[in-house]
């Protein structure tokens, strides 16, 4: 395991805002195939850190390698080509699409030929891809449905399905059971849990019932940097997780 | 989805039926209305077109459309035999024209290139200022352009023998071309590179994440912008019989900004509904209102309407359109038919 490279690595990725470090010097290894739960209060940093992993921002420094590769200045783009994939807190869909078309949008970002005049045919397989991937996330009733007119949960299945939908190798998801009800719980780890292995998934959730069943590896942040590195169950019981988990939070 | 394609249908049906009256019109029609109403709002409609599709499929508001029309324009207008005055190049229409729209689609990517970073207002802004430099540029140029004069007598080429010019003629060739580049828009809107594009006016930073680049689809649609304008340019240059900064000034500008949002930059055809009202208030304000002051009737028109309506005459049908819809689902089929059934009869599910 230790002789293949990581999926991810960050080496002393620091990011800032002006005075406030919002990622503070924080290296972190993912293996490939792993399954790694990042947790923290609010305004620890998870989501800059993501944010820095796929480009949105670049880190004020450090580095950053994906399966050993430097991709510290790439833009977000080409880092999505590369196999990253991620979600987003707060759905950042297409609204004026229709679900098929934001799939097929995220099937067809990452491969070649991507500047196309024509419209893609019915039998396009890339069409055929978005449409497997809106059956998984049960969303087929809904293929011709605008986002607008989506439900928050439907909302938040197709934002996944949308990082799904590039088959990617290393997925991030932020906080996918955001807003979920209940019942749509179970269904979400469920999808989880099904990932095909040779996926790497780093995932931040605050809800425990979804987070330690799938962890590999918990990394806790508090501050932009990381706390604690530990496996879920030693995690759980850790007096200084629910010191800053529960003390802060609640 | 059967409501899908009924809506499909019904709305191919309202297409092919304005287009039967639109080919009608002109047997109708006094040659007044024919060629100063119909036919200039149709050439100055196609660069509203170009407009609208920036605006609402990539959320790019741009004032340089008349600038990529005037390139269209003025390269005819200093190629081809006939105008005056003289130029040495004595290019055939049947080149110059071609070459007029790739300079035009050229000069629209360069424009993309420049304001690719910007967004909203200074989108706004930065095309302004183009817009304005161009007016200038044209004035100031004498050598090539022959400045405030412009050039005159471009009479535009012969099709079959017959002048474009002939009132019946050019309104055809004017509404082909029209209905070919409305077509164009609808159908890219709905192309991989379309939806990249409504992918980036509704979310930039997913599309890039998904893998798009996104300042290269947003010069792209320039270039697109650019293809449309610039034969509406060739078109205005001919229907104008030439060309002078006028054409390009901020005036103009602006008068193509009030066709798209009187028309409504909800969906294209709002730039040549928009260009009709315009072309009637703006011919016909002179005769109704003090001479002097008929800019201040298009104002109150285009204020009346704005505030009716924000999204434009097309936003009001949409509108209309759901109201209608809303009213038969409440009382469907049979029971429409006898009103006074209406009240008491629950509705189906």
């Amino acid at each position: 395991m230790t002789s293949r490279l990581p999926a991810i690595e960050l080496s002393k990725v620091s990011r800032r805002f002006g005075a406030l470090k919002a990622v503070d010097d924080v290296t972190l290894s993912v293996a490939e195939g792993e399954r790694r739960v990042i947790l923290g209060p609010n305004g620890a940093g998870k989501t800059t850190l993501f944010n820095v992993v796929c480009g949105d921002y670049a880190p004020t420094s450090g580095r950053i390698a994906f399966f050993g590769q430097d991709i510290t200045a790439l833009p977000p783009y080409a880092r999505a080509r590369r196999g990253i994939g991620r979600t987003y807190q707060n759905s950042l869909l297409f609204n004026g699409l229709d679900v098929l078309e934001n799939l097929y949008l995220a099937v067809r970002g990452v491969k070649p030929r991507r500047f196309s005049f024509l419209r893609p045919s019915r039998d396009d397989p890339h069409v055929k891809a978005a449409r497997d991937i809106a059956d998984r996330m049960r969303l087929s009733h809904k293929l011709h449905v605008t986002v607008d007119d989506l439900s928050h949960g439907q909302r938040r299945q197709l934002e996944v399905g949308m990082a799904l939908a590039s088959d990617p190798k290393l997925l991030m998801l932020d906080e996918p059971a955001a807003g979920l009800s209940p019942g749509d719980r179970p269904e979400l780890l469920r999808l989880l849990r099904e990932l095909p292995r040779s996926l790497t998934l780093i995932l931040i959730e605050h809800d425990m019932d979804i987070a330690l069943p799938v962890a590999d590896l918990v990394t806790l942040m508090k501050d932009g940097s990381v706390v604690i590195e530990s496996t879920p169950d030693k995690v759980e019981h850790d007096p200084a997780v629910q010191a800053i988990y529960l003390g802060e939070a609640v | 989805m059967s409501t899908g394609n009924a809506l499909r249908s019904s709305s191919a049906l309202v297409t092919v039926s304005v287009l039967a009256v639109l080919v009608a019109l002109p047997f109708v029609l006094t040659e007044f209305w024919t060629t100063n109403i119909l036919v200039r709002a149709m050439v100055y409609g196609i660069v509203a077109l170009s407009l609208t599709f920036l605006a609402y499929y990539g959320g790019l508001l741009s004032l340089a459309q008349m600038v990529v029309a005037g390139v269209a324009g003025y390269t005819i207008a200093v190629s081809v035999p006939g105008a005056i005055p003289e130029n040495s190049l004595q290019i055939p229409y049947s080149l110059a024209i071609p070459l007029a729209v790739v300079l035009a689609t050229v000069s629209g990517l360069l424009i993309g290139a420049i304001a690719v970073r910007t967004r909203e207002i200074y989108l706004l802004m930065i095309t302004l200022a183009i817009a304005v430099s161009f007016y200038f540029f044209v004035q100031a140029n004498v050598e090539y352009l022959n400045g405030y004069e412009g050039i005159r007598n471009v009479l535009g080429p012969d099709i079959f023998g017959v002048p474009l010019r002939t009132p019946y003629v050019f309104y055809f060739v004017a509404l082909a071309t029209s209905f070919a580049l409305y077509a164009l828009v609808l159908y890219v809107s709905g192309s991989q590179f379309g939806l990249v594009l409504q992918g980036i006016r509704d979310n930039p930073r997913r599309l890039s994440a998904l893998g798009y680049n996104v300042a290269h689809h947003r010069i792209a649609a320039f270039g697109v912008a650019g293809f449309i304008a610039g034969i509406g340019g060739v078109l205005i240059t001919i229907y104008n019989i030439g060309i002078s900064p006028g054409t390009v000034s901020t005036h103009s500008t602006i008068s193509i900004l009030i066709m798209s949002v009187i028309g409504g930059l909800g969906h294209p055809i709002g730039a040549f509904i928009g260009a009709v009202i315009f072309t009637i208030i703006d011919t016909f304000a002179a005769d109704l209102y003090d001479r002097d002051r008929f800019n201040t009737l298009i104002g109150v028109v285009f204020l009346a309407i704005v505030v009716a309506s924000p999204d434009g005459v097309t936003g009001l049908a949409k509108r209309a359109g759901d109201l209608l819809r809303g009213l038969r689902l409440i009382a469907p089929g049979a029971v429409a038919a006898d009103p006074t059934l209406q009240a008491n009869v629950p509705s189906k599910d």
